[in-house]
Parts: structure tokens; sequence; C-alpha cells
């Protein structure tokens, strides 16, 4: 007899399918019903949904569903619903990446898949130069990815200041999501990194549970000083903007971070551990409260139940030792808030919301600083996507009693949004406008939001190359440096002569040019993001290689350009639905 | 070491066959190996019971090509799986017709040598790779027993899967 697939025992088949890809599985059932079962086992299922998805909503709550028996889960059913998902969101961004219009929609369309989505996009992020739009597909599949993360931060903001309770770490946590670099999708893997922490210390400390409150607040500041997980190595700039995030700086492995996040990170582990530990409302530098437990004092002892216990302060940043709330009152007192209930009200613990608030400022701190210190060293955080957290931080929690900066911040947030989120426009929809509702700024907000949505959803106007435009020297795609200015950019875009206002032009002096406002004026893109417009006199086209361009360049280059072509050295347009000709 | 390196084991194929196995390429197999242990020295021929001495001539190839690759331990399972990819020698090992493949792999099976199983598991789902039904049954001569209700069924059951 001659041996055939079909007279594999079951397990060896098995063995084959688990190579196999879930569509050859669906193939080989279709062949012939001794494949039926073995095509059907709803392992080989499991195995597929764990081997081609790393990233699931919360609505499939995994972690019950691979504890729960075998049989429980519809694993096929689940690979199936998460493959048609990958398809989806894959011809969505394929869709974004044909055409300008209604953009907005589609981004829309993908984050609402949530988590799911994830994998789709972190697949096209890492496609090879070798794609043939491989450099709009990175930049789009970015920011759908980042666009996705603050779609989970956002909502944790949001439910914090509705007075719902949100832990600590999450609040905090959530400034890490607008961050690519951070490397953190959701909130529960910063939350993972906290526990390796906790799980560290219960290591190395057995005994910890057996201590008094006191003697437990400074064991677990020990251990956290002894490891470096908290406070800033010497000779780091105190302000640096990346010592903001709770995230990065349990990643990094100096693990610098502010008093405000080693402060967190302290209440986070000792709340782990049983202790009743906040940060405390003190001004300019963030301490903890250790409160003792009902009835108790702080070293265990039992004082009656109608008596509250003195709590004790530490300052996890700075020291392994409780600090005396007298030394506290001094300073204090030498700050200016002698009375007693000003003292006590400074004394008591933050709310979760005031600390996010406190760690906006923090943050807007930080990049005033870095804007002072030009040059001294790149942030390892895009600067943009931190002060666009800061902003929205700053929107949801700021006192409404400063009318004046709630204004400025919304003015800012909107111009950000305009230049790099203007995918978020739903989120400013949902979440920023109930906020100034029955204000002044409701109207203006309502109308920018409109124009934003109305210019996504009309098609650009079509510029071909006509007569009319002969003396357009340049074409979109290529590359210059600016004459005056020295700076690199890429043309997006061109008009014949200068179409910006006049107020612009008498703002830019642009008749001061020598060929004044009527000679032709391109649309560019410059590495640090921003989109400017310049007159042709000084554009002074470079043909380097792209090795040699700036890489920031190169990858905002997304925005606009398919890819790079070696051979005639400019960028290929993907804006041919308005510069056919370009 | 040298010692172990040089020893020579006899094994007896299903067909009678016998055949003359240095010990390390002998241990690629975990069933011989774990045997080897129990027994301590073996003085007398091994029997094969299983696997005929063209199938088992093959195999003995790919563990003397392979008697110097470090173990495997057992948790790597996942990680192995994901990956399709053949080394370049083993591929062209496995170009053989289908009835040797098969028996390549249920050789691989029974004298327990994980990674041969693999490779030969990992040609056969390269087989399947991107084929239609029709085409899978043509590939491995597979007899279509469905009823043309069951088969319309089960072509609906599983549209999501075509391109």
């Amino acid at each position: 007899m001659v041996l055939s697939l079909g007279d594999l025992p079951e397990e060896i088949l098995q063995s084959i399918l688990l190579f196999s890809h879930p569509s050859g599985t669906a193939a080989l059932e279709r062949t012939a019903r001794r494949f039926r079962g073995v095509t059907n086992e709803p392992l080989l299922w499991r195995h597929y949904c764990l081997t081609h998805f790393k990233f699931w909503a919360p609505k499939h709550d995994m972690s019950a569903k691979l504890l729960s028996p075998i049989s429980a889960v519809d694993w096929k059913g689940l690979y199936v619903s998460r493959h048609f998902v990958d398809i989806a969101a894959g011809q969505l961004l394929d869709s974004i990446l044909t055409n300008q219009t209604g953009r907005i929609g589609k981004f829309q369309s993908v984050i609402s898949f949530g988590y799911d989505a994830k994998d789709t996009l972190l697949r096209n992020l890492s496609i090879e130069p070798g794609a043939e739009d491989y450099l709009a597909r990175r930049f789009y599949a970015k920011a759908l990815l980042t666009c996705l993360h603050r779609s989970i931060a956002i909502p944790e903001w949001v439910s914090l200041r509705g007075g719902e309770p949100v832990p600590l770490a999450h609040a905090l946590g959530a400034f890490d999501l607008f961050i690519p670099e951070s490397r953190f999708g959701n909130l529960d893997e910063i939350n993972g990194r906290l526990d390796e922490v906790l799980a560290r210390l219960r290591l190395e400390l057995p005994e910890i549970q057996t201590l008094s409150s006191r003697k437990k607040a400074c064991a677990v500041a020990s251990f956290l000083r002894a490891h470096n997980l908290i406070g800033i190595q010497p000779g780091r700039e105190y302000h640096c903007l990346e010592h903001n995030f709770l995230g990065i700086s349990l990643d990094d492995p100096e693990h610098n971070s502010l008093p405000l996040v080693s402060a967190v990170i302290y209440c986070h582990v000792a709340q782990m551990l049983g202790l009743n530990a906040r940060p405390c409302g003190f001004p300019f530098h963030v301490y903890v409260i250790v409160i003792p437990h009902a009835g108790l004092d702080i070293d265990g002892n039992v004082i009656g139940t109608n008596i509250e216990g003195e709590s004790i302060y530490m300052d996890p940043f700075r020291s392994d030792r409780e600090v005396p709330v007298s030394e506290l009152r001094t300073q204090l007192t030498f700050l200016g808030a002698s009375s007693l209930v000003e003292q006590s009200a400074l004394l008591g613990e933050s709310r979760t919301s005031e600390i996010v608030a406190r760690c906006s400022k923090n943050i807007l701190n930080s990049l005033q600083r870095l804007n002072q210190l030009p040059g001294v060293r790149s942030s390892p955080v895009d600067v943009g996507c931190a002060r666009y957290a800061a902003l929205w931080s700053s929107l949801l929690f700021s006192s409404p009693l400063r009318p004046a900066e709630l204004r400025h911040h919304l003015l800012w947030l909107m111009e950000l949004l305009a230049t790099d989120f203007p995918s978020d426009i739903y989120l400013i929809e949902q979440y920023i406008a109930p906020i100034f509702s029955g204000t002044l700024e409701f109207e203006h907000l309502m109308e920018s939001l409109h124009v934003i949505r109305t210019v996504d959803e009309i098609p650009k106007q079509v510029k071909r190359r006509s007569p009319q435009y002969k003396a357009v020297r340049y074409h979109v795609g290529q590359v210059f440096r600016h004459r005056r200015y020295g700076y690199m950019a890429i043309i997006t875009g061109w008009d014949a002569e200068c179409g910006a206002g006049e107020q612009w032009m008498r703002r830019m002096g642009v008749d001061r040019l020598q060929g004044g406002r009527h000679q032709s004026f391109y649309h560019v893109i410059v590495e640090d993001k921003s989109a400017r417009y310049v007159a042709e006199e000084n554009v002074q086209i470079i043909t380097s290689d792209v090795s040699e361009l700036p890489p920031a360049l190169v990858a905002v280059a997304g925005k606009y350009f398919k890819r790079w072509e070696s051979t005639s050295r400019e960028f290929v347009s993907n804006i041919k639905d308005e510069y056919p000709d370009d | 070491m040298a010692e172990t390196n040089t020893q020579e084991l006899t094994f007896t194929s299903s067909d009678g066959k016998n055949m003359k196995v240095p010990r390390d390429v002998a241990e690629r197999s975990l069933l011989i190996k774990n045997m080897l242990e129990d027994l301590g020295e073996a003085t007398e021929a091994i029997p094969i019971p299983n696997v005929t001495e063209n199938v088992l001539t093959k195999v003995l190839e790919w563990c003397t090509h392979h008697r110097n690759d470090p173990p495997t331990t057992g948790d790597e399972d996942d990680s192995r799986r994901k990956t399709t990819d053949i080394e370049e020698w083993d591929q062209k090992f496995m170009q053989v017709d289908q009835e040797m493949l098969f028996e390549i792999i249920l050789a691989a099976n029974y004298l327990d040598i994980k990674p041969l199983l693999d490779i030969g598991c990992k040609t056969v789902a390269n087989m399947i790779k991107g084929k239609s039904p029709e085409e899978i049954r043509k590939t491995f001569n597979i007899q279509n027993d469905f009823t043309p209700e069951e088969e319309d069924q089960i072509r609906r059951e599983n549209e999501w899967a075509e391109e």
C-alpha cells in the first residue's frame, strides 16, 4: 500500500498543521472528510490566535480565555474574527495611502477596532524599504498607532475627571501613551513593569510583610533607591523631558524620574504591599504621605477605633528615611503658609487629578527649558507629542478658575491638532468640546473643527502642469536647502506666484525679495515637521543621497511621499491626486 | 569523550538488515539515547522494528550531518513553530518522493528525533501553503468524499480564508 497524507496518525497531522498557515488548514479541511476533525482542533486554532496576533482588545479578555478549558472558547471563530479585522484595517490603511480625501473618517474606522488593529499597524510600520510606498506606509501606520494609543489614554483621564476611581499609575501612565518612543501601548503594559518591581522587592525582602507600617515605608524607599529605580542619577539635567514619563523611566536602564514620578512609583509599590501611601499636596516637591490603618498607629500599636494615628512623610526621591513633619511645617512657614489650616491642607494627600495637572505643568516647564537651551541635546522624547500630552491633560484638569490659561492651551492644542494630529479631531469633539460648552470659545472651536473636517472631505484641487504654470521651475519631491536660513526641506506643492494673504506677505517682507511676490512659491515640509512657504529664489536644489539627508526629514517625508528614488535623487509623490504631473 | 564518539552500535532494520552506527549519531534519536542510558552498554544489535533499511539509511544520513547540533530543549515549542524556514541542506535532503517523505516523518516520530520530525512537518506544510482545496487534492492524491451539499457548506464556513 502506498502511504499518503491521510494515513499519517492524528498527532503527526496536528504537528504539520501547527506549521501550516491557517488559510492552508482551512483549504485542507475542504478536501475530504478525513481532515475535518484534525483541521478543527481547538488547540490548533488557539495556537494560530497566539502566534499570528500578539495584541488583543480588552473585550476579548484574553488572559481569562487562556485560563479557561480549551473547549470553552471558540478559538477558530476568534481567529476568523481577528483575521477580518486584520484585512479591514489593512484595506483602510491602503485607502488612506492612495487618496488624500476622507482620511479622518478612515482613521476613525481603524481606531474603532481598538487594540485589535495594533498587529496590522505594527506589521505595516516595519515594512521593508523595498516596498513601493514604504515611507508613506510607515508614516501613516505610525500616525494610526499613536492615535490608537491616545484613544486609550484620554478616556482614562476623562473617567478621572468624572470622579471615577483611576489608579495613580494609570493616570500618570496615560502620558506615556502619547509618546511613541515610550513603546507602551496600553496601561496594563506599564502596570506589568510595576509588578515586576514589586516581585523583585518581595524576592529580596521576604520578611517585608511582617514589618510595621513605618519600617515597611522605609524598606520600600531604600529598596527602590538602592536599585536606582527612582530619583535622578547624579550629573543628569533635572528638567530633561523624559524624566516626566512613568513608563519611560521604568523602561530606561537608568530609571531617571522627577520627584512626582518617583513618588508615584513608590506609592504604587507601597500600596501593593498594603500601605496607605499617597502623594502629598506639598508645593514644589512631591512627598509621600503614609497614613496608618484605622485604629492603629504607624508602628502597629492599637490606639482605639475613633482616634486617627499620625501619618508619616517620606521623600523617596531623595532619601530612605522619613521626613519629620516639623521640618515640612518650617518649610511651609518659610513659604508663607503659616496658618495651621493652610498647612494641614498642604500636608494632606493630593488627589490623583491634581497629580496629573502637576505632571502636565512639569512637562510644559521641561519643554520651555528645552527651548531655552537650543541644540544642547536632542530629546529622546518627541517634543510635539509631549507638548500635545501636556496640553490635553491641562485642558482636562486645569482649574477652571484660570480661564486665560485654559484659552491659551486650547489655542495651542488646536494648532498642534491641525498640523500634526488632524486624525484626533473626533477625540477633541468628544472630550474637549463639552468642557467649553457655553463659553465664547465653544463657537470658535466648533468652527475650526468644522473647517478641518470639510477640508478633509473635499477632493484636492487638481494642479496640472498647464502652460500658465510653465514658469514654475521645480516640482513636488525635490529636496532643497533654504538659501537664507539653511534648513533642508522637500517641495510638497507650488503656486505660480505668492498665494498667501496680504498680511502674511507684509509680515514676511515678500516685496523685499529680489523677485518679489510675482515669482513661483513652494509649499515645503521641513525636518522639524513644520510646513512652510518659500519663494523660488530661496530654493537651492540639492541632489545628495538619501543617506545624507536628516533621518527626521526622511521620516516626515512619508506624509506626502511614497519612497525615495535613488536615480533621480528625489522623493516619489504620493499626492498625485493633487499634482498629477509632478 | 573520544571514546563515546568512536563507539559503534549496530541497528537492525525491520527488513532484517544490520547497519553500523557511531554512538553520537545514534543518540540524535532520544529513543535510542534513553535506551542506552538505561542499558549502560549495548553489546548486541538494536532492533528498529518500524523502519525499513532504505528509510533508516536516509534518517541516519540526516543524523550524521546534524551530529554536532546543540541539543534541543523542551521549552522552545512556540518560537520553533513560528517559522517555516528550512535550512538549505535540509531542504535538499527532503527532496524525496512523497512516500519517502511520510516514511521519514513516521520514523523520526518513532525514533523521537524532534528536529527531523519538524523539518518533515514543515515540508508538508509548505506543500499545502497557498493552494486551493482542488490543488491540495491533486498534490496529495486525496479523494473528495463530500456530498455536493456538504462541500458547499464547508466552503461557506471557510470563505474567510480565500484571497
